[in-house]
């Protein structure tokens, strides 16, 4: 069995699931910026704290399952990535905390979500970043990152840390328009009807630079025409949906199609770069653990990630509905 | 001095690591206090119990928090400042340290909610039985992260092949050498460190005559936990020693303070000293005569192996190991004194009233953090200059990162950290003034999956669904 292909899928699984499911939170996080009433912004952070933090689990399942998986890649790609990851960690760290005294400091109310949301707008970027950085390609010698910590300020990541902060608004939306009525169900609509043409405006123009500065792109597109059409297809059609969509009912089918959008990005980029786990240099199986390694990660993977996808599934589902005007402590 | 990366970057994990590992200290140990006062409740119905069990459980959330935030840092940080070992140590370590992940998360998930909001839906029986699951994942993890780190300090059951390393077998990395013997005194560290918290609140409310039965409460049993304790902490502390001295003798060497290959005859115990790492001699030095043969050879004139056994290039720097040691035992013994003065003044009924040793205990209410941070010093620079002890030097292990940059995240670290602190502080002592009749039935913490148990949450949710949106 190809053992470290299975550890890939995984890696992917828990990339993937990270960037749907914070990437609303973080999204809703940005719109606090855009939205004067504190009832609303009160109402919008409801909306998002029964489940934040289990979202956020995905990230730290990512991060370790390249530790034990693919060591050679996370010592490349940690101190290559140094500025963003930890700016991005300390974003998610303010913004968490936010979420316990906003709640207790009333008062202060208006200064803590001005920090909820940039801490949010600060965490979309530097993933943005880390992406843009990824595609650009890494400078390495061996199995050393060889370039310099400044290397993912290029122009092309910066274009993409808004590219992924306009996809994450985009998403944001979708959920509060699924979440909520009257006046946010309002807001939400005219937010996406407004963050929807951005963010496909700089994706197309991102994905264009992306050939430019990445021949590996190219190539791949020559290897896998059909599957790379279909995806992109698959793409533009959830964004038609999505935008005919707006402000209608059903309510889910926004959050449905961005979800389907977004996630059709993330499978595009996947067979893009697939099968190098440092993209375009260091493939998964030069930079994999020893079998042992990945037998004792994978044996707890898929013992575990069951339970952990039910859990989860349950608590959106005790949540189901519109989130209640007051809160959920009524 | 110019900047050095190696040294920011050991400055900075250090920095991060010894914040984290406060909160997992106090989360294991309250959590297990609490699965013992909520067992208490259930056996003798006293809602005395329940009501401690409140108090207890609204800091524990608190922390818990925080040790979560700070320690998705640290899932990343073995990179960010450590590449090579990363690279190296990753097929060893990295398994160990999902699994953490995935057992801890998954117990976190499926229980800590029912611990801290559904006391009222799910029943005091199986509420017990989620504490006791909150209390076993807190031990799980405990004994992964023990596991990993002890595998840093006595490597075993691997071999390196073309530069990379292989696992040979997993029994023999997980059950290295150490983990055994480093565990238990972790767990007793913890398990300590709650004792004198609560024992440490007790008092303070026994000074000020308020909460007077919640006070007693808590100095009886938080004191009768201690005493147990710490005579069991002696003991495997001990068996440390023994572990340590066989397998990192240089570890040992650099804790007692003696150079010379053998020191003179008989042996003092130093309580203070200046080591001169240069010049390999202490250029002062302080101790009680004979008690270092007494203590540490077990007889009245014992020679001690000094760290001239080890070569200069091997040594760890011995103040930082000295008194990371000296911290620790020195608290230990005040601990024992706390324990004896206890027990006689239970035997004299004097045990709420005497007023010098309530002062004490208050005084001693961080003890078990302090202790344990100055126990993992040893630890953690008793094992340099090896990041994996005779396998990789910590200096080879650095990543590529520019000082500057590394001394900026520092920076950002230390003021954000603060900060964090500062809350924590601010929100427990926030509790502990109002008192224990006002702690709520429910934890305060918010913004989690645990609300997805509050028995009201879920009436308004099915209310919201019954009007039909």
């Amino acid at each position: 069995m190809d053992l470290p292909l299975l550890s890939a899928g995984f890696a992917a699984l828990s990339v993937t699931l990270y960037v749907l499911l914070d990437g609303f939170d973080l999204g809703v996080g940005a719109l606090l910026l855009l939205q004067p009433l504190e009832k609303s912004r009160d109402h919008m952070v409801d909306s998002i704290t029964p489940t934040w933090d289990g979202n956020e689990t995905w990230l730290i399942m990512t991060g370790v399952t390249l530790l034990a998986a693919f060591p050679v890649a996370y010592g490349i790609l940690m101190p290559a990535l140094y500025i963003p990851i930890i700016v991005m960690l300390l974003a998610l760290g303010l913004r968490g905390v936010t979420f316990e005294f906003r709640a207790q400091m009333k008062p202060y109310r208006r200064r803590w979500d001005v920090v909820f949301a940039i801490g949010s707008i600060v965490a979309a970027c530097m993933q943005g970043l880390i992406l843009g950085a990824l595609i650009e390609g890494i400078s390495i010698d061996g199995a050393t990152f060889s370039g310099s910590v400044f290397d993912c300020f290029h122009p092309f990541p910066l274009l993409c840390a808004l590219c992924v902060l306009e996809g994450y608004v985009v998403l944001g939306g979708c959920w509060l328009q699924f979440k909520t009525s009257a006046l946010l169900h309002g807001f939400s609509v005219r937010m996406l009807r407004i963050a929807l043409p951005l963010f496909l405006l700089t994706f197309f123009v991102v994905a264009r630079l992306a050939l430019l500065v990445q021949p590996g792109i190219q190539a791949a597109w020559q290897a896998h025409p059909l599957l790379l059409g279909t995806v992109g297809c698959t793409l533009l059609i959830a964004a038609f949906i999505l935008f005919m969509s707006i402000g209608k009912r059903p309510d889910v089918r926004p959050l449905a199609a961005g979800l389907v959008m977004i996630a059709s990005g993330i499978s595009g980029l996947a067979i893009l770069v697939f099968p190098m786990i440092v993209p375009f240099r260091v493939s998964i199986w030069n930079a994999s653990s020893s079998r042992l390694s990945q037998i004792f990660l994978l044996t707890g993977a898929i013992v575990v990630t069951p339970v952990i996808l039910g859990y989860s599934f349950f608590a959106y589902w005790v949540f189901r509905g519109k989130t209640p005007e007051k809160g959920w402590d009524g | 001095m110019s900047l050095n990366p190696a040294t920011l970057a050991r400055v900075q994990f250090a920095f991060t690591v010894s914040f984290h590992i406060i909160f997992p200290t106090m989360s294991i140990g309250l959590a297990m206090f609490l699965a013992v006062i909520e067992g208490l409740w259930l056996k003798t119905k006293d809602a005395l119990y329940l009501q401690i069990y409140r108090f207890w459980m609204s800091i524990f959330a608190m922390g818990f928090g925080v040790g979560v935030v700070t320690g998705i840092v640290l899932s990343f940080e073995f990179g960010l400042g450590f590449a090579r070992f990363a690279q190296l140590a990753g097929p060893a370590i990295g398994p160990m340290i999902a699994l953490e992940v995935l057992t801890s998360f998954f117990l976190e998930a499926g229980f800590l909610g029912i611990m801290l909001f559904g006391m009222h839906r799910v029943g005091p029986k199986l509420h017990y039985f989620a504490t006791c699951m909150v209390a076993l994942g807190t031990l799980l993890s405990a004994s992964w992260i023990l596991s990993a780190n002890s595998w840093m300090q006595t490597p075993d059951g691997v071999a390196v092949r073309n530069d990379r390393l292989v696992v040979v077998s997993w029994w023999r990395v997980l059950n290295n050498p150490s983990w055994l013997v480093r565990l238990p005194h972790m767990l007793s560290a913890a398990y300590l460190t709650a004792s004198f918290l609560v024992t440490g609140v007790g008092a303070w409310y026994l000074l000020r005559g308020k909460h007077l039965a919640f006070a007693k409460k808590s100095v009886a049993l938080g004191t009768a936990f201690a005493t147990v304790l710490i005579a069991g902490q002696v003991f495997i502390g001990d068996i440390v020693y023994g572990t340590m001295l066989t397998h990192q003798p240089s570890k040992m060497q650099a804790a007692e303070g003696f150079w010379e290959k053998e020191s003179a005859s008989p042996a003092p115990y130093y309580w203070v000293i200046l080591p001169d790492q240069k010049e390999q001699r202490n250029r002062f030095a302080l101790g009680i005569p004979y008690l270092g043969s007494i203590w540490l050879t077990h007889s009245l004139r014992g020679r001690v192996e000094g760290l001239k056994n080890t070569p200069p290039d091997a040594q760890p720097i011995m103040g930082m190991v000295f008194y990371g040691f000296r911290i620790m035992y020195g608290i230990a013994i005040l601990m024992f004194a706390a324990a004896t003065s206890s027990l006689w003044l239970r035997w004299k009924h004097r045990l709420y009233t005497t007023t010098w040793f309530l002062r004490f205990l208050v005084a001693m209410t961080p003890s078990g953090i302090i202790a344990t941070l100055g126990g993992w010093y040893v630890a953690e620079t008793g094992r340099q200059p090896w990041v994996i002890f005779r396998m990789l030097r910590t200096i080879d292990a650095v990543s590529p990162v520019p000082a500057q940059t590394l001394l900026a995240t520092l920076i950002a670290f230390v003021c954000i950290y603060t900060f964090f602190m500062a809350a924590f502080l601010f929100f427990v002592a926030r509790i502990i003034r109002r008192g224990p009749d006002l702690a709520p039935a429910r934890a305060e913490a918010s913004g989690s999956l645990k609300n997805a148990f509050r028995p009201h949450v879920l009436d308004n949710v099915n209310a919201n669904a019954a009007v039909g949106r």
